[in-house]
């Protein structure tokens, strides 16, 4: 058996493939090739020598879902509602999240008025059916699409999170009448109410739709003209695969096809490892993301903004709960209009990218103040591919921050660099709190497992401030996002909106819809994948009555009213100290998800060493410290390490794609599985 | 001394260092206020955000405010509370654990569902000298009164048919509940289950928020806080001076009128401002408008005059950042006693948010001639609360819908008006969607959807209004407060005003409209329609300047008709 997985990204295209029978892992990178992006895929093949005919598992992540929508690249695509409501995606909830801008405006809608059309149709708010849609009106209707020459055609009804039938029958027609055309519906995405979120879910599904399916199309005959004959599989939102059929029906759960690569990774090492209580820490070129594993599972939410909570839309659908903020290599450090120091969320993305790179960049950055600092250096920067110009680094420090903040000096320029590194320290934990603090998590009851090309990097600093004791670095982190897709199961999330009085009989209607959903999840699994065993998980969102947040909260078959109370209260308690026993609850859905476990490589073979004894005997660098100041510091190859390695900071461990530092003091050594396991010194506040 | 002044004797601060505390300061409301939105029980909490989390210091100076509340709380309503809560426990005094509460008009100046608490925070390290404080203001659903949710009136004539006040009342002594406070709470509402949960959350907050300031103050100690604080405030106010210098010194004037009290219908309440600019001081001048009235129109001084002022004046100078103390300083308000914006603290306040976004909108419009490029045309600036009570069929059980309206906001400099947005006085206020209102009420709505040329054409037109129509299905209970019919959203530079708000029912079986803007539970049938017409927003620079491509888009979207793009949009039309 042979697994490859491959995941396209802004800049590259990494690949992670396992042969079953040798064991090994071979890994490679190559450039996105925009236009056509397989090309980029099979030449990261290519580069890693791996033959696909043999392989039985293509896993595949993209982000061409994401870019399609930011950059507004989707097909022609018309909107088919209820009569009365063609503006909904238009009008959306009428806030204003910049509250003093008098020219605030949301990004424009997917679907411009007038590729919006109306049905006459209706289903009441308890989900009966007043008014059903006239077949004939929908001939016409098509016809007008054929002319407007539309792509994709979304249907969105109201109350249809009740009752699908009008939705089902007109997509039905419509596909009939218009072939070629891409036909969706927001029942078939969503059964949770709310029309603004479902239509807008609808129309984005819809926008994305020909661009995904004419993409999957091509990489099928890509892949078999490449001499693959097994299955391929898409990375899904929700952190699990999802199979080609699926996945042309419902592009839109590629959206976060990316990051989540990296939290499977996260939960498979955690599990491995037996740790209970993990937070995914992934730090690249323009953001930073995290995520909280506990207990090899990662929380999925069911609302996500496209273009942020600010400008964007909101779509529905299992999405991994990352928080992700502006705080990357590429952050620019500058002096704003009242003379404040601010890093971030600007950056100099790969063009120009950071001073450093002598592509034209003159504003320093985050990874300007690395190099500054000695952390990271010049002539090995991507093993060495990247060649970095230290004195290009110090220039823009110079003139644009250290001369207007009076910092003087290198010890001054040192001191700055250091300050804007911890700045992005304190906006990285900012997000961490957010996962964790915000939950009533304590960070320091976890450990930081980072990867991504600054994770490493960053993370011991941040645990610091989070006080966190441990940090974990897993083999490849800069490949670490490929590397978790090879250990994906297939994973289906389903939901439906139920708002019930919380009783015996309302609980025992609630697992009914539950069984319901699993035999869905069921038979999508079965035709989807050859996988033999399926895990089930069933949830219910409940709330108090009258509360608009409701919490979620796992369920037996067999459970009570009073055993699903208890556990309620104990989660709201956990999340918001206290908990309410007299006060009315109330059922808001209900969520089943479905797992499907799928051939994986034994994590013990994914760490690459090369090493001996005679050779692991470091280099020396000056690295500055904040605190001590500059320190002749140990530098290591990091496939030169053995396994049981341990030595005591100040360290730094170099490998292709990231370096990790490790601090005066604290402790760190090769793990069983090839990871990084560093062990903060205890030290005096933060900071 | 002002700041600028004041941190020229401060320590230096380091750059790295203040920008941390500044991140750090500012999370701790951020936080929360997340956690204020998912445990309340009122809608109007967690999503139409009428409230306010922040942290003031020992003399109520605003230190951070959260990102999300409603803007109309800029007038430090937090630190008002905490320096009447201080004045009435000068005696007893304020120790660890104390939580006071009030929603006294006199201090506050807005209705009495808007209830401060605060929390002192200590300096652990001095004998529990106290820092700082932190606060929230909520608005709790019902506190008594005439009318269901106490603030649903367009008729009261004094503040005690709205609801009781609790003048600086302490809801927790020693970290332990007051309770004969809690039964004053929870007995002088209609819904005790709702406000106490409410209660809870708020005071969860309160507690949390005080908590992490603590912990602050223990990583870099009480005095260089403040000193960071002191530095931050210092150039909120420089910037804020730097944006008013840039304006040309004048006198500056606009008026415009809201349509009357809700009690004597054919008289206007006149709103005519002046801005002088001197400098860096951005004077603002409320000397003529109308003095309070009979109906519950009124403010107070803070809640009404001043919070209008910081409101206008924030969108015109710093409108990127959180508000701080500092945001203010260069801003005066010229305000005698006794105006509707003035008003004594007996007079009637149920609807005193209701002209707010009329007078902020007057206030940017007096200042066309300085800063043109910084103001909008006017914006439909009604609440135009609606509110549905009845019983829903299916359940039996007793409902209280309450909406405000979405329109148009005005042109600009920059581009055409946006929206459809509740008024300049809300900011990340959620609608409530149809099918909520549908299923947990039984309403029904048959359309919602943009009111063709409502928007005031111009070189940049309008933003659209709205047309929402509900088909009454079972009896139900109606009051509507709107704004703005009289005196429609203007246009600035040449452009031309927007179209007003009215709102129309048509009865069952008979063929004409009655017209309202204002009524206390009108009672409706089923076959009933309530037709609700929303303002469209004022129009940016003559029409007739409006580029032809854009001309055509509007109409092939259908925001403007073929007839008005031919008449109004013309380049020989008159005038």
């Amino acid at each position: 058996m042979r697994i490859v997985a491959t995941d396209t990204g802004g800049t590259f295209t990494d690949l992670a493939a396992f042969d079953a029978q040798a064991g090994t892992v071979v890994y490679s990178k190559s450039l996105t090739t925009y236009g056509d992006f397989v090309k980029g895929v099979i030449s990261a093949a290519e580069v890693a020598r791996v033959d696909l005919a043999p392989a039985g598992l293509f896993k595949h992540g993209t982000t061409l879902v994401i870019n399609a929508l930011i950059q507004r690249t989707g097909a022609k695509t018309a909107l088919v509602m209820t009569r009365g409501f063609r503006d909904v995606l238009e009008i959306g909830r009428g806030n204003r999240p910049e509250p003093f801008n008098l020219n605030y405006s949301r990004h424009a809608t997917l679907v411009p008025r007038e590729l919006r059309f109306e049905v006459a149709e209706r289903t009441s708010g308890t989900g009966e059916p007043l008014l059903a849609p006239n077949l004939d009106d929908l001939d016409v209707l098509a016809d007008r699409l054929r002319g407007e020459g539309v792509e994709a055609v979304a249907v969105s009804f109201l109350n249809a999170y009740l009752q699908p039938r009008h939705e089902e029958q007109v997509v039905a027609r419509l596909r009939e009448r218009l072939p070629g055309v891409f036909v969706t519906c927001g029942s078939e995405l969503s059964r949770e109410w709310y029309e603004y979120e479902r239509t807008a879910t609808c129309a984005a599904n819809a926008y994305v739709g020909p661009q995904v399916t004419g993409y999957l199309h091509v990489l099928r005959e890509q892949l078999g003209a490449h001499g693959f004959a097994g299955r391929i599989f898409l990375m899904g939102s929700n952190g699990g695969v999802l199979g080609l059929e699926e996945a042309g029906r419902g592009p839109l759960a590629l959206v976060e096809s990316g990051p989540v690569g990296g939290c499977i990774g996260a939960a498979a090492y955690a599990g491995a490892l037996g740790l209970g209580k993990v937070i995914a820490f992934d730090m690249g070129g323009t953001t930073a993301k995290c995520a909280v594993v506990e207990d090899g599972a990662f929380d999925v939410k069911s609302v996500y903004h496209v273009g942020g909570y600010e400008r964007g839309f909101p779509i529905r659908g299992a999405v991994l709960d990352i928080v992700e903020v502006g705080a990357g290599g590429g952050s620019i450090a500058h002096v704003d209009g009242q003379g404040g120091l601010r890093v971030g969320p600007r950056s100099a993305g790969s063009t120009p990218g950071p001073a450093a790179y002598g592509r034209g960049g003159t504003e320093p950055t985050i990874t300007d103040a690395n190099l500054i600092l000695g952390r990271i250096d010049a002539a090995s920067f991507l093993g060495g591919t990247m060649k970095l110009d230290p004195a290009l680094a110090h220039h823009a420090m110079q003139a644009r921050v250290a001369v207007a903040l009076g910092y003087e000096g290198a010890d001054g320029l040192d001191r700055l660099a250091d300050g804007i590194v911890s700045i992005a320290a304190v906006t990285m934990a900012g997000a961490i709190k957010k996962v964790t603090v915000e939950k009533g998590l304590d960070p320091r009851d976890y450990v930081l497992f980072a990867f991504g090309g600054g994770g490493p990097l960053h993370a011991v600093e941040l645990a610091r401030q989070l006080s966190i004791p441990e940090v974990i670095v897993p083999p490849e982190p800069g490949n670490f996002s490929a590397l978790g897709m090879l250990l994906s199961d297939y994973r289906v999330d389903r939901s439906s909106t139920f708002v019930r009085e919380f009783n015996e009989a309302n609980i025992a209607s609630a697992l009914e819809l539950s069984d319901s959903l699993k035999q869905g999840i069921t038979e999508e699994i079965r035709a989807e994948s050859s996988t033999a065993a399926i895990e089930y998980q069933h949830y219910f969102e409940i709330r108090y009555r009258g509360q608009v947040h409701s919490i979620r909260t796992q369920v037996g078959p067999e459970v009570t009213a009073d055993a699903l109370r208890s556990l309620f209260e104990q989660l709201y308690r956990r999340r918001y100290g206290h908990a309410d026993a007299r006060a009315a609850l109330e059922l808001v859905s209900v969520t089943t998800v479905g797992l499907g476990t799928m051939d994986k490589p034994d994590l013990g073979s994914l760490a690459r060493f090369e090493g001996s004894d005679r050779s692991a005997s470091p280099s020396k660098r000056s690295v500055y410290f904040p605190g001590a100041g500059r320190l002749e510091t140990a530098v290591h190859a990091r496939r030169l390490l053995p396994r049981g390695f341990a030595a005591h900071g100040p360290a730094l461990v170099e490998e292709y794609g990231s370096t990790t530092l490790v601090g005066p003091g604290d402790r760190f050594e090769v793990g069983v599985l090839g990871e990084l396991r560093i062990r903060l010194a205890a030290r005096e506040g933060g900071q | 001394m002002n700041e600028v002044a004041r941190m020229q004797e401060l320590e230096p601060i380091d750059a790295v260092q203040l920008e941390i505390i500044r991140q750090l300061l500012q999370s701790i409301p951020d936080e929360v206020e997340t956690d204020l939105t998912r445990t309340a029980f009122s809608p109007l909490i967690y999503e139409y955000k009428d409230y306010a989390v922040g942290i003031v210091d020992v003399k109520g100076r605003l230190i951070a405010q959260s990102r999300g509340g409603i803007p109309i709380f800029l007038a430090n309503a937090l630190g008002l509370a905490v320096l009447d809560g201080v004045a009435m426990y000068a005696d007893e005094g304020i120790g660890a654990g104390d939580v006071i509460i009030t929603n006294h008009a006199g201090t506050l100046g807005q209705h009495l569902n808007n209830v401060v608490m605060f929390a002192p925070v200590m300096d652990r390290g001095d004998a529990g000298r106290i820092v700082a404080f932190m606060a929230i203001l909520a608005h709790w659903t019902d506190v008594g009164g005439r009318y269901v949710g106490s603030s649903a009136s367009n008729d009261t004539t004094e503040i005690f048919q709205e609801g009781i006040q609790f003048r600086s009342v302490k809801l927790r002594r020693g970290g332990l509940p007051v309770a004969e406070t809690y039964r004053m709470i929870e007995y002088n509402t209609r819904f005790p289950a709702m406000v106490l949960g409410d209660v809870e959350a708020q005071l969860a907050g309160c507690v949390k928020g005080a908590a992490l300031f603590e912990a602050l103050i223990g990583k870099f100690g009480a005095t260089r806080l403040l000193d960071a604080i002191s530095t931050l405030w210092a150039r909120s106010e420089a910037a804020a001076r730097k944006a008013v210098a840039a304006m040309p010194d004048g006198v500056y004037r606009a008026a415009s009128f809201l349509d009357n009290d809700g009690i004597e219908l054919d008289r206007r309440i006149e709103c005519p401002v002046t801005v002088r600019i001197e400098g860096e001081r951005f004077i603002v001048d409320f000397s003529a408008i109308s003095p309070q009235v009979r109906g519950p129109f009124n403010s107070g001084r803070d809640g009404g005059g001043i919070a209008s002022a910081r409101i206008a004046f924030k969108y015109l100078t710093t409108p990127d950042e959180p508000a701080n103390e500092g945001s203010f300083a260069p801003l005066e308000v010229i305000l005698p006693d006794g105006k509707f914006l003035s008003a004594s603290a007996t007079a009637p306040m149920a609807r005193y948010s209701a002209p707010l976004g009329t007078v902020v909108d007057t206030i940017i419009h007096a200042i066309e001639e300085a800063a043109p490029m910084a103001i909008a045309a006017g914006h439909h600036a009604s609440m135009g609360s609606h509110r549905f009570q009845g019983r829903n069929p299916g359940t039996g059980q007793l409902f209280s819908h309450l909406d405000t309206a979405l329109g148009g906001w005005g042109g600009s400099h920059r581009c055409d008006g946006s929206g459809p947005f509740k008024t300049m006085a809300h900011g990340d206020t959620l609608d409530v969607p149809v099918e909520v209102q549908e299923a947990m009420y039984g309403l029904h709505l048959e359309r919602i959807e943009f009111r063709q040329d409502s928007g005031g054409p111009g070189k940049h037109r309008g933003g659209l209004g709205l047309i929402k129509v509900y088909a009454i299905k079972h009896p139900v209970k109606l009051t509507l407060t709107f704004e703005r019919n009289g005196c429609p959203p203007w246009g600035v530079r040449g452009g031309s005003a927007g179209t007003p708000n009215h709102v129309e029912v048509q009865r069952a079986g008979e063929a004409g409209c009655a017209r309202f803007l204002k009524v206390n539970d009108l009672a409706l049938l089923p076959g009933d329609r309530v037709i609700i017409y929303t303002g469209g927003g004022g129009g940016f620079g003559p029409a007739s300047e409006r580029d032809a491509a854009a001309i055509a888009l509007d109409v092939r979207r259908g925001y403007v008709s073929e007839e008005a793009a031919r008449t109004l949009y013309s380049n020989d039309r008159p005038g």
